[in-house]
């Protein structure tokens, strides 16, 4: 196993240290940052807008690039959370509650560089923690048929959804499916009969990912900030920040530091879970902190406490990170973000799972070796630069807004360069803003609809092998093994409720 | 009626609609004989969608956020600007081969600044005319796109 991962990681270096992917870590990480900083988007839109760029680069190039702009966009969300109390997406509302308070006493340089290291820290060591989980499981996964693959997809769509919150399950898991249904319109690849078409040529080839994920995030997002008159940025004054207010004191660093030890683990293995991601691993880093700290600096929590907003961060960090595993070990996306790159990947013929990690290993280990390289880049380029960064969250949004639905419509046209896809962009995000206004998710869509076709094929394949049976499901002890944790995960909220019933009876 | 009932509602029709239009998927001579058509997942998920829907229906919102009805949601929020972003959006799409991506693109973002409420005219072509010119060049010279010229020229004899 070791001469394995030490060749895989040689082959990661000798990959990732060439001139060029260098220098997509490089920008991935300051496109990422820019995007991310705006408020409104998140690291979904960040990647979805930087797609178009990664069809004219070599896949492993593509998939740095992507990687980069993703911890990138962590990294800009906390940013605006800190300075306008604005989180571009869930993952750094935590970031916020202490962050935006410690900017109001008049430190946001240093809440900004507390971020800048726990972001540092929690990435590095969660891209430790997966160069020895990821190969594990990427060797487990090896055995695996089309039969555990389709239970294995059943597992990360039902996860996403019971992650959801209070209340979300059932509306996540109806959006689960409408990304399935979606995913059947085209022409069916088995047997080549069109399915929902309409008779129009344009629906032939199916819907493209890259316009659904430009329509449901970035075009909605910034249509949303206009509906909602959102002008949190247009009060922001870019020169409240300086170099010399960017100082953490050895004190803070010691108060900090076992924080981010913790919230590296904790974040890193809530990432791995399928559906979880960076939010989760945020808020529960966040919740760990506050009990585990002392009754004093318990009461500073929420008010400006260091270790609430490091916590946080590093959390996010690291399960972005570990959101990784899943997709690069099973091809199972374990957030919004990453099914956006398996959307990407597909797109490059890569077919992702564990045959990827045998097949191309330069993009196995080129991602995970990028990662080490764009912390450090994120950590030597947002320091020095945040207080030139914030002058973006400056821009007012009469201006923005245009320019984010131009590049949205911009990254589907200049692929295909058929106007058809313009109209429908506008349809998809008219229905995705509607969803939206009643309050259910988008993130489970995107993933059902980029899962859909893989799904539909695995359970062909399965019946096929198993004689047309779905006996595969329970008499296959891998198969079986993942159903039962599908069905344990199902019913936890069930759990939770009943839990917090005798709780309240008690 | 709480918002996420009306979503509810209105996904309960969409999958009855999914279903109805799945069953008339065509289907080849060979796949009739078979257990998994072209047709199966369609069914399988339109059931699961019709039992979704109805599951959210019936039980009590948990969700306080689903609580608000839509009126209460929506109040207060700026419809016109964002009605005529959508139409610029589809004027975009409808405009694009006819006047060629450099002028469809500049008018675009002129006409979505002033529809947000810029009047600052040498600001709004500083933003625009730079911004469309870089991209293009980016895509056609350093990627080698070609990005066909607007009809309009060739039908004005400029090209």
């Amino acid at each position: 196993m070791w001469e394995g991962m030490i060749s895989g990681m040689m082959t990661g270096i000798s990959t990732t240290f060439i001139p060029i992917n260098i220098g997509m870590v490089l920008f991935g990480c300051f496109a990422g940052s820019l995007i991310g900083m705006l408020p409104g988007l998140g690291p979904i839109t960040a990647v979805a807008l930087m797609i178009p760029v990664t069809y004219s680069l070599e896949p492993t190039t593509g998939m740095v690039l992507l990687a980069g702009v993703y911890y990138g966009a962590i990294f800009g969300g906390s940013t605006s959370s800190i300075l306008i109390n604005a989180p571009g997406e869930a993952a750094t509302v935590a970031t916020a509650l202490d962050g935006y308070p410690l900017a109001r006493q008049g430190y946001p340089g240093k809440a900004l560089a507390i971020a800048a290291y726990s972001s540092f820290s929690g990435g590095t060591i969660a891209v430790v923690l997966m160069m020895f989980f990821a190969p594990m499981l990427a060797s487990i996964a090896t055995s695996f048929q089309s039969a555990d693959y389709f239970a294995l997809m059943i597992l990360g769509l039902t996860a996403v959804s019971a992650f959801a919150g209070r209340g979300g399950v059932l509306k996540a898991l109806l959006m689960v499916v409408l990304g399935l249904m979606l995913a059947t319109v085209g022409t069916d690849q088995t047997s080549g009969v069109q399915r929902f078409t309409f008779g129009s040529l344009e629906l032939l080839d199916g819907i493209e990912f890259l316009l659904l994920a430009m329509a449901t995030f970035a075009l909605t997002e910034a249509l949303m900030l206009v509906l909602k008159r959102d002008a949190s940025s247009d009060s922001f004054n870019p020169k409240m920040i300086g170099f010399k207010s960017l100082k953490v004191t050895a004190k803070e660093f010691k108060l900090i530091t076992p924080s981010v030890l913790r919230s590296s683990l904790l974040g890193f293995f809530v990432g791995v879970l399928p559906g979880a991601g960076a939010t989760l691993g945020s808020f529960m880093s966040y919740g760990m902190e506050r009990n585990l700290a002392p009754p004093e600096e318990q009461k500073k929590f929420g008010k400006g406490s260091l270790r609430g907003l490091a916590a946080p961060e590093t959390g996010n960090n690291a399960a972005s990170t570990g959101s990784f595993v899943p997709l690069l070990t099973l091809g199972i996306p374990g957030s919004g973000t990453t099914a956006v790159m398996l959307g990407a990947l597909i797109a490059y013929g890569i077919e992702p799972g564990p045959r990827m990690f045998i097949e191309r290993p330069d993009v196995f280990w080129g991602v995970i070796m990028s990662m080490y390289l764009g912390n450090v880049f994120l950590l030597i380029l947002n320091l020095p630069l945040i207080p030139y960064f914030a002058r973006l969250l400056a821009i007012p949004r009469n201006l923005m807004v245009p320019i984010i639905l131009f590049f949205s419509l911009m990254g589907v046209y200049l692929v295909t360069f058929n106007d058809f896809d313009i109209m429908m962009m506008v349809f998809f995000c008219l229905a995705a803003m509607g969803l939206r206004l009643m309050n259910f998710p988008m993130a489970p869509l995107l993933l059902g609809f980029i899962l859909g076709g893989l799904m539909e094929d695995n359970l062909r394949r399965s019946l096929m092998i198993y004689d047309e049976s779905m006996s595969f499901m329970w008499e296959r002890p891998i198969t079986a093994t993942i159903n039962l944790i599908t069905i344990f995960i199902l019913t936890l909220p069930l759990i939770r409720l009943m839990l917090s019933r005798l709780k309240a009876k008690k | 009626m709480a918002r996420e009932k009306v979503g509810a509602l209105i996904m309960l029709l969409f999958s009855m609609s999914y279903g109805m239009l799945a069953t008339k998927i065509t289907l080849t001579f060979l796949s009739q004989q078979e257990t998994f058509t072209a047709r199966t997942m369609p069914y399988a998920l339109s059931v699961l969608g019709i039992l979704l829907s109805l599951a959210i229906l019936v039980l009590p919102t948990a969700d306080p956020g689903g609580e608000k009805s839509l009126g209460e949601e929506t109040k207060g929020m700026d419809w016109p600007t964002a009605i005529l972003l959508v139409v610029l959006m589809l004027v975009f799409g409808l405009t694009m081969k006819w006047l060629g991506f450099i002028v469809a693109s500049i008018l675009f973002l002129l006409v979505g600044f002033w529809i947000l409420g810029e009047r600052r005219k040498k600001l709004m072509l500083f933003a625009a005319i730079p911004l469309v010119i870089v991209l293009w060049c980016l895509m056609s010279l350093l990627l080698g796109v070609y990005i066909a010229p607007g009809e309009i020229f060739y039908q004005m004899g400029i090209l």
